[in-house]
């Protein structure tokens, strides 16, 4: 194996650019160990096909935050969790592997078998990205199962699988389907009975069109008593609760259907609706299952459980135990160790903390703890091992009581707001009955034998297909659009929600900053790469937060495996910086007085780490915290549809951020709670709000605000209680998206206006006792389709007219 | 004409089979997933091939 240096060349298994170092192995180039190391283990097993399948199969092993160590899965209780079935040390698990993105780690994760004969079968639910393997438990351990997993790139999660499914979005119910194939079955075959009457066919054997009319009766059946059961319960749901909703109408206009059909078919009046009834079920279904869709892979209320390491290493003498997060007791000594959570507030007993608590604020600078000091729950470690001593059982701890203020938290608990289908649904209802008792008050005087098929006809025609149709496809369609550009709504009912919102909360860090970004450039003699290596090699040793940033940013991608070179005669003067010898060159990181260099002008928000190697002082690194990317066109074009806010848990607030804002628009220094009470403050002016944040102290915050928005960078981020997520790289498509929602309810407005004028045209039909099958027929369908193709291509247009842009 | 309802009792009956064939394969959750097995397809063959070479690491199932 040699090393060179990088060209332009890819790794042959994740297909990433090789930055820092190439690893040549096979004839190949890998950009880490870590890549070359699944390689070698593939082609072992020749598992090569991998690579045939897709071009970029390959996952890179990252440092997530929510990677679970593997022996927690030797407990029972986690076991339990996962396990779906063990007998005769035949065992089944679920695990849930985020990872899985192509056919290779399709068919790399179902040929798990060829890597080790202990496993028996393993399964890939792509959709919702679950994996369920077979395997010999006595010769092959769940653990075992879950380090091979990890070695070839899939840890799975604890989140997920059968334990938390229920969380995750069902997706369409099968049900639905169902109802909707027998809906469409009975449409289409009583369509065929009722060719002859569309054209008018000789009807001179009445025997032949009786019978058409039986069969088309009998098919209508199922369509009546299983396929439209859902708007039934709903309508009467709704009445029992004194409210008029969509459904209602609908329930009316089927049941006119069904008992006018009915009654000609008795009387021999004539053929009936039936093939309008099936088809109003089938087009309303499909209304229903479009509107049904949901992103099934995201969660959008995940448990704190999910993000927690629900087992620890107690320590007892020299023993350390895993032992569950649960049963941990005060006075309990815990190890934890680099990139671990800490899941309890603790006292810290040995070791040096270098804490970041990116999980509860956002904030991803460490801060340093020392023995002695306390540490709560939610922090994570970076650096060496630390013990601790357990102050408060878990379910006590500061952690468990901030969430659970937060927690509980549901989408039907957010304040009320109108909605317009129901507001026009009530009224629609109301002008329904009155039109058709006037209409049979107005045959009574004339013919009383038209009563009856007059104010049926007028129910019928009436019936508010094309309005209950509108709705869900203008914001379904919405909802898959912004989806497309990376905002992603937990259903579409979020889409109106969102039109109505008229102040926006940002949270600062973590939302309008990103986590780790740092700007960092180098001023001075370039540092060559080997000096580069022993810069990052002497920063790890600090404790400094700067150095953290630089330790972080200098890594090379491969030092998970590589055994790291090491600095000797480390000394850190506190306050001033560090020194040491690495690799037989001394090194100084530190203010410009300790590394010998001249002090530079320093632009607000900014810091200088001088760099001197080998007793010369080469330079300084400047680094600033980083806003996002178009964070500030983002705020000012979020003006024209929201007054926005800035709330940060930060003492001040960074320039940059802060030139986007007025003064009176920023709050600093606000606890979760705080976050909560302003946006309540700002609801109780009459206020709609939107509450973009991130991370577990804006939990209360984003349940308390009327269209909660999570900005995530990873998908395994924490989401309380969030309506949406946001993929942060596309922050700057907010304003579009909730410019498109305000179109969408527009569209939706217009569709209205349409399908009134075909309800206007249908009741006038009726009204004058004219409505035959045929027209009914020809109306109906024509209706749906015509409202439908108007806001598929309406919202498509205006999401172009927006600015909303596909991401790439 | 009565030999009409002898082909619509006939084409109606194969209709509700189909019907029934659907319900079924919904019930038992054939659709759940419509990406993996696609996918699953495109690696038998390649498999094939090599499964020679790594009869050692075989499971006894195989």
């Amino acid at each position: 194996m040699e090393k060179q240096t990088a060209e332009q060349l890819t790794c042959y298994h994740c297909g990433d650019a090789c930055r820092e170092e190439t690893l040549r192995f096979d004839d190949k180039d890998f950009c880490c160990h870590g890549c070359k190391a699944v390689y070698g283990l593939l082609q072992e097993s020749g598992l090569c096909d991998y690579y045939e399948l897709t071009e970029r199969p390959g996952v890179k092993e990252e440092d997530d935050a929510t990677t679970v160590r593997a022996e927690l899965f030797d407990l029972p209780e986690v076991r339990e969790k996962l396990v779906e079935y063990s007998e005769d040390g035949i065992t089944r698990v679920t695990l849930y592997v985020p990872q899985m993105h192509c056919s290779s780690c399709i068919w790399l994760l179902e040929n798990l078998q060829r890597i080790e004969p202990a496993i028996i079968r393993s399964r890939v639910r792509f959709t919702s990205k679950e994996l369920s393997i077979t395997f010999r438990e006595e010769q092959f351990s769940l653990r075992a199962l879950v380090e091979l997993l990890r070695r070839i790139g899939y840890a799975p999660l604890l989140s997920g699988g059968k334990n938390t499914a229920g969380q995750r979005g069902p997706g369409v119910p099968r049900m639905l389907y169902i109802k909707l194939g027998v809906a469409g079955f009975a449409f289409g075959n009583i369509m065929l009975f009722s060719f002859p009457e569309y054209l008018g066919a000789d009807t001179s054997d009445p025997e032949l069109m009786k019978g058409f009319q039986f069969l088309n009766f009998v098919f209508s059946l199922p369509v009546l008593f299983f396929s439209s059961t859902g708007f039934f319960t709903s309508a009467w749901a709704g009445l029992r609760t004194r409210t008029v909703n969509i459904d209602f109408p609908i329930a009316l206009g089927i049941i006119a259907l069904f008992a006018r059909s009915v009654w000609d078919l008795l009387t021999g009046y004539g053929p009936g609706y039936f093939d309008s009834l099936a088809g109003l079920i089938f087009f309303l279904l499909l209304g229903r299952w479009y509107q049904a869709y949901t992103y099934q892979a995201m969660s959008f209320d995940r448990s704190l459980n999910d993000f927690l390491p629900l087992v620890v290493l107690r320590k007892r003498g020299s023993k350390e135990d895993p032992v569950s997060v649960g049963d941990l007791q005060q006075g309990d000594r815990i190890v934890v160790r680099d990139q671990e959570l800490i899941p309890v507030d603790a006292v810290l007993l040995a070791g040096t903390g270098n804490i970041d608590n990116s999980f509860i604020t956002g904030e991803p600078l460490p801060v340093r703890r020392n023995v002695g000091d306390t540490i709560c729950a939610g922090g994570r470690q970076r650096g060496a091992v630390i013990e601790l001593e357990v102050l408060r059982p878990f379910q006590q701890s500061h952690l468990k009581r901030l969430w659970e203020e937060h927690s509980g938290s549901d989408a039907a608990q957010r304040p009320a707001m109108p909605k317009m289908i129901d507001q026009v649904a009530q009224r629609f209802t109301i002008a329904v009955i009155f039109i058709s008792v006037a209409a049979g008050l107005y045959w009574a005087g004339r013919d009383t034998d038209m009563i009856w098929p007059v104010v049926t006809a007028v129910l019928i025609v009436a019936c508010p297909c094309a309005l209950a149709l509108s709705m869900p496809f203008a914001y379904g369609h919405t909802m898959r659009l912004l989806g497309k550009a990376g905002l992603f709504l937990r259903d579409s009912a979020v889409v109106e929600r969102m039109a109505h919102i008229d102040s926006v909360v940002f949270d600062k860090t973590g939302t309008l900053t990103a986590r780790e970004a740092y700007e960092l450039r180098f001023e001075g003699s370039p540092l060559r790469p080997d000096e580069l290596r022993r810069v990052h090699t002497l920063a790890r040793n600090s404790t400094h937060p700067l150095s953290a940033v630089l330790a972080d940013r200098l890594r090379p991608k491969d030092s998970a495996t590589l055994v790291p070179s090491s600095a000797i005669e480390v000394h850190e003067t506190p306050g001033q910086g560090i020194e040491g010898t690495v690799e037989g060159l001394g090194v100084r990181i530190g203010s410009a007085a300790f590394a010998e260099g001249t002090e530079e002008h320093r632009e607000p928000g900014e810091a200088h780490v001088h760099i001197a190697i080998a007793g010369m002082h080469r330079g300084h690194f400047v680094m600033r915290k980083r806003a996002r990317t178009g964070m500030a066109d983002t705020v000012d074009s979020m003006r024209q549809f929201a007054k926005p806010w800035l709330l940060t848990g930060d003492a001040t607030v960074d320039p940059e951020v802060q030139r986007v804002f007025a003064n009176d628009e920023v709050r600093t220094a606000c606890s979760p709670p705080d976050k909560a009470a302003h946006v309540r403050e700002l609801q109780e002016q009459g206020r709609r709000v939107l509450m973009v944040g991130d991370g577990l102290n804006d939990a209360g915050a984003l349940q308390q605000s009327d269209v909660g928005i999570s900005v995530s960078e990873t998908s395994a981020a924490l989401t309380p209680a969030s309506d949406a997520i946001l993929d942060a790289r596309h922050i700057q498509q907010l304003p579009a998206a909730v410019h498109l929602t305000r179109q969408a309810r527009r569209i939706v407005v217009a569709s209205l206006v349409i399908s009134l004028a075909y309800n206007i045209t249908g009741v006038s039909f009726a009204v004058a006792g004219k409505l035959t099958p045929l027209i009914a027929a020809i109306l109906m369908p024509l209706s749906s389709v015509t409202v439908v193709g108007f806001v598929t291509i309406a919202v498509t247009l205006a999401a172009g007219r927006v600015g909303l842009r596909r991401k790439s | 004409m009565t030999i009409i309802f002898f082909l619509i009792a006939a084409s109606t009956t194969v209709a509700v089979i189909f019907l029934a064939a659907f319900v079924w394969a919904m019930r038992t959750g054939q659709y759940d997933d419509d990406h993996s097995p696609a996918v699953r397809i495109l690696g038998d063959a390649p498999l094939k091939a090599t499964i020679t070479k790594t009869t050692s690491t075989e499971s006894p199932l195989q």
